[in-house]
């Protein structure tokens, strides 16, 4: 890459598109390493983490160019380590950053500005936080989903100190996890989904010629990305509801999610590319 | 009795009727498999629906792009890197000199595939000596060493991997020294192997800490005539510790720098460090080691600084040499400037076609400086003492002139405005 940058494209475009609009630039103060983009669509905000200052920098919702942030979130009071992720509750007002650094979850306002302490943190042996990469947040349902080194937890939205997860996906039938290749978890409140990609990087000793198959009928088998949805509820080493298998088809790039629930069209970036995948069946509502 | 048989079949029909009346008003637009899969209370059971389908539509550049570079004088080629994975990672080797031409320009030689490991390649050196080429990986910090002459899927000479620290920026090598030099952006670090480095050898010595100044290295170049580092920083900062980055399992002092597998000490809480400085180039004694302060640095508005990326000098003028990828531009100093001063020349502007410059590099042989802007797929060619808005002497180009500049890199999310219907991709 050349310079931290966003860059923006029609919901449409397909190819080699030409962006509608780049963010970039000194002004911006973008760094690379950016793993997350919330949209706050109460405020027509951007929010984009700076792990290497520290920051939280909040953009126009249509920032174009060298654009500087609106504010930023930077200082001591915040305790902000690398975030490297941030997610954002309009209803309620605040935004989320998982801390890889120190196990925490932390909760700012979302209007918050320079150097300010967060309003709660999720922290603690009970909280089995261990490594987290990214939060998301259901305002409608009140739940808070991390995704952790073996597992993804899913918390109240509103819990803070040493609270223990309500449901936690883990095990060989979720087959997900950071350690794994879990690095985005996406929550679609009117279906009650958890939607979240896992990647199981080689054939391991143990499998079996079917585990081994270029192409299995079953779901995450070793050495095979997949995207699944699981139903809220959904608790201890359940298999998803449904998966996008990578096949010579499906292509999966990575596991960075976005959803278009309108379209039905799960959003696929990683390897340079970003994949627009229609599957209505990932949206049904869960009974 | 028959009239009770017939009676009764009636009765079967009408039931049998009725549930299919009753399962489709219960479930219109539901898929079966759905419904035997969203059992929630007999999770146990659950067989997943599984789904085998084609993106709808796809997003992405196949053009490679140019990170880095390095000359050969005495073989006249040059070695580019090309960072874009939807063109394949690789190493492009293309002639120093060749005719003017707009045309795509086809490699001599290309290195590229599984074998090759060349992951996200930020950064190239060449030492025409020992016919050796070095390559680092931007996302791991693996340094691998090539011949020359290498092409194709080949299999590193040598390859160092797990030990440095992950988002690795530039690489140099120290000829008369024998020493490779790396910056790590996430550590603000520079750490020194030897050249001719075992498997997992440890750093011989680093730059890091505090007093240091390094601020989101990128570009690195050693002069061992004035036995001094220069650096180029875009200006992000936090307090680092000596040591960061290193991997030394549970007992690792960052987990952020080694990438999300490795488990590393869980930090406490602590005030956030965090800053934004201005971009600067900080320069080192060449032996300096652990917290060291540099013994200069060009930084201030005068400088025109702004996401300074690759460096190096030009032994003809001694003048350092930047590639300056927020403004376009290429900026020149004195190579002992220190402080707020301004560059003694600028090449700038639309002639120019420097688009994301990253990359720089001086041709004695034939008095020329090369410069590959990433955005715009285009390696440039000057005269070395080119300045102001000039056009360039010849291109070696990636894609067609009316091509999309590359604008997506390293994906690191996703996210869909629904306001806009956009999606939105960083790097």
């Amino acid at each position: 890459m050349s310079q931290p940058r966003i860059s923006v494209y029609a919901g449409s475009a397909d190819g080699n598109a030409v962006p509608t609009r780049i963010i970039q630039g000194e002004k911006t103060l973008q760094a690379r390493t950016s793993h997350y983009i919330a949209i706050d669509t109460v405020r027509d905000e951007l929010i984009a983490p700076n792990p290497f200052a520290q920051a939280i920098l909040f953009f126009r919702g249509g920032a174009n160019g060298n654009e500087p942030p609106l504010r930023v979130i930077q200082g001591p009071k915040t305790l902000l380590s690398s975030p490297d992720n941030v997610a954002v509750d309009a209803t309620h007002k605040e935004i989320y950053v998982a801390q890889f650094t120190n196990d925490a979850i932390l909760v700012f306002s979302n209007t918050a500005r320079g150097d300010v302490a967060p309003l709660r943190i999720l922290r603690g042996p009970k909280t089995l936080l261990d490594r987290p990469i990214r939060v998301e947040v259901d305002p409608i349902n009140n739940v808070m989903a991390v995704v952790n080194d073996h597992q993804i937890l899913i918390f109240d939205r509103t819990a803070e100190g040493d609270a223990a997860p309500k449901w936690i996906l883990s095990g060989p039938k979720t087959g997900v996890g950071t350690s794994i290749g879990t690095r985005d978890v996406k929550l679609y409140p009117q279906g009650k989904k958890i939607i979240a990609g896992g990647l199981i990087r080689e054939t391991g000793p143990g499998a079996t010629a079917e585990e081994s198959a270029p192409r299995n009928a079953g779901f995450g088998y070793r050495g095979q990305r997949f995207i699944g949805a699981w139903n809220y509820g959904d608790t201890g080493d359940v298999a998803p509801v449904v998966a996008l298998n990578n096949t010579p088809i499906s292509k999966i790039p990575g596991s960075r999610l976005a959803i278009n629930p309108a379209a039905q069209e799960l959003i696929v970036g990683g390897d340079g590319v970003v994949f627009i995948y229609k599957l209505p069946e990932m949206f049904a509502p869960a009974k | 009795m028959l009239t009770k048989l017939i009676h009764s079949k009636e009765r079967w029909y009408l039931a049998l009727a009725s549930l299919l009346v009753a399962s489709c008003a219960i479930a219109p637009n539901f898929w079966p498999e759905i419904a035997q899969a969203q059992q929630a209370a007999r999770t146990a059971e659950r067989r997943t629906l599984i789904l085998d389908r084609a993106p709808a539509r796809s997003i992405a550049d196949p053009n490679p792009v140019f990170r880095a570079i390095a000359i050969d004088i005495e073989h006249g080629e040059v070695f580019m890197a090309n960072d874009k994975e939807s063109a394949d990672t690789s190493v492009l080797v293309y002639p120093s000199q060749f005719p003017p031409t707009d045309r795509i320009m086809e490699p001599k030689r290309r290195i590229s595939g599984p074998k090759a490991d060349l992951g996200m390649i930020c950064g190239v050196a060449i030492s025409a000596q020992h016919g050796e080429l070095y390559s680092v990986q931007g996302e791991s910090g693996t340094i691998n060493v090539f011949s020359l002459s290498a092409n194709g899927n080949v299999v590193p000479l040598r390859q160092l991997d797990g030990v440095t620290p992950r988002s690795t920026a530039g690489i140099y090598l120290d000829a008369k020294n024998d020493e490779l030099f790396i910056t790590t952006e996430h550590v603000n670090r520079i750490s020194a192997f030897p050249r001719v480095f075992k498997e997992d050898e440890e750093a011989k010595r680093y730059i890091q800490g505090p007093k240091t100044m390094l601020a989101d290295p990128h570009g690195i170049y050693v002069d061992s005539d004035s036995d001094e580092i220069y650096v180029t920083n875009h200006g992000n900062w936090r307090e680092t510790v000596p040591g960061e980055g290193e991997r030394r399992g549970p007992d690792s002092l960052t987990r952020s720098a080694l990438g999300y597998t490795e488990p590393g000490r869980v930090l406490p809480l602590a005030p956030s460090t965090g800053k934004f400085i201005p971009a600067a180039i900080t320069i080192y004694a060449r032996m300096g080691q652990g917290d060291a302060a540099p013994i200069r640095t060009i930084q201030g508005p005068k400088t025109l600084l702004n996401l300074p990326d690759g460096i190096t000098r030009d032994p003809v003028s001694d003048e350092l040499v930047v590639a300056n990828t927020g403004d376009d531009s290429l900026l020149f100093f004195e190579r002992n400037a220190g402080g707020n001063v301004a560059p003694t020349r600028v090449l700038k502007g639309s002639r120019t076609r420097l688009k994301g410059p990253v990359g720089v590099t001086i041709d004695p042989k034939n008095n020329e400086l090369w410069v590959v802007s990433w955005d715009n797929h285009i390696a440039a060619v000057f005269p070395r003492i080119a300045q102001g808005n000039i056009a360039p002497k010849r291109v070696i180009r990636t894609a067609v002139d009316n091509a999309p500049m590359a604008s997506m890199g390293r994906i690191g999310a996703v996210a869909y405005d629904a306001k806009r219907n956009e999606i939105l991709a960083p790097n």
